[in-house]
């Protein structure tokens, strides 16, 4: 990215859903970084994102005894409990 | 008894350590897959055919990469084949990338992830978001972001390219931050 250009919160946004968990420390996001370090509404969105990951990572659901019961009948291995 | 060694008596036809196997996943499996088809029956074939592929062809499993992977790919992709098979579903385009990041549409978020897991209403809401999300972006998002494969692996694992990856999880990314902005947003916005 060339220095002159002038980067709006929405290219920074953009680039935030694009680079999340990568390298931000790359030679092209040097320009986005600095914008999103004095930027109070990029690190806003950066946060959100962040967190919109997180919920669904928190968000487990196991399976029931019943499923488990049906799943090794199905492969045959129900008697090898 | 680790896991390559548990592998290793699968492959030689012990089927005690096949059952181990089965049991050392499923959970794993099964959430993803419900994560995916948001629908317990769906998730629940999904695994029954995700390990039965498992079992027909553990002896061809090399080892280069881990069984998890492996795994995650499968069902990943019988996912997929299940969401082709039933298009009555209608989903909301995300062809409109400027309609996805609006600037005067940021708010400060207030959640507390760590007691996420027992609020069964906010587990509600999640569901229906990511239900709006068409499965060829969950697939990515989930892969990408929750079970942390890395863009080329997640490239591999669904026979997509790498920029399409990364459009897809982009999109992903900014849909489900947008629809649960109003649940976790504050009033104000910026």
């Amino acid at each position: 990215m060339k220095k002159d250009y002038k980067i709006t919160c929405k290219d920074v946004m953009n680039h935030i859903c694009d680079t999340l968990g990568e390298d931000l420390n790359s030679p092209t996001c040097t320009t986005l970084k600095s914008h999103l370090d004095s930027c109070e509404s990029c690190q806003k969105y950066y946060k959100s994102i962040s967190q919109t990951i997180l919920v669904y990572k928190k968000y487990e659901l196991d399976a029931s005894s019943d499923s488990h019961k049906k799943l090794l009948k199905f492969l045959g291995l129900d008697d090898c409990e | 008894m680790n896991e390559n060694e548990i592998i290793a008596k699968a492959q030689k036809g012990d089927r005690a350590a096949l059952s181990k196997l089965v049991k050392m996943y499923e959970q794993t499996v099964y959430n993803f897959a419900y994560k995916i088809c948001r629908d317990k029956e769906k998730a629940e074939h999904t695994m029954q055919e995700t390990f039965l592929s498992m079992v027909k062809s553990i002896n061809q499993f090399s080892g280069k990469s881990k069984l998890s992977t492996w795994l995650y790919t499968v069902v990943s992709n019988h996912c997929l084949m299940m969401a082709r098979s039933n298009k009555k579903h209608a989903y909301i385009s995300l062809d409109d990338e400027d309609a996805l990041i609006d600037p005067k549409n940021i708010t400060d978020w207030d959640i507390a992830p760590d007691k996420f897991a027992e609020n069964k209403e906010l587990g509600g809401i999640l569901d229906e978001v990511i239900k709006k999300l068409a499965p060829e972006y969950r697939v990515v998002f989930m892969l990408r972001d929750i079970q942390g494969f890395s863009t080329e692996e997640t490239a591999e694992a669904i026979g997509l390219s790498v920029p399409a990856v990364k459009s897809r999880l982009h999109r992903a990314r900014a849909f489900l931050r947008n629809e649960l902005n109003s649940t976790f947003g504050y009033e104000k916005r910026l």
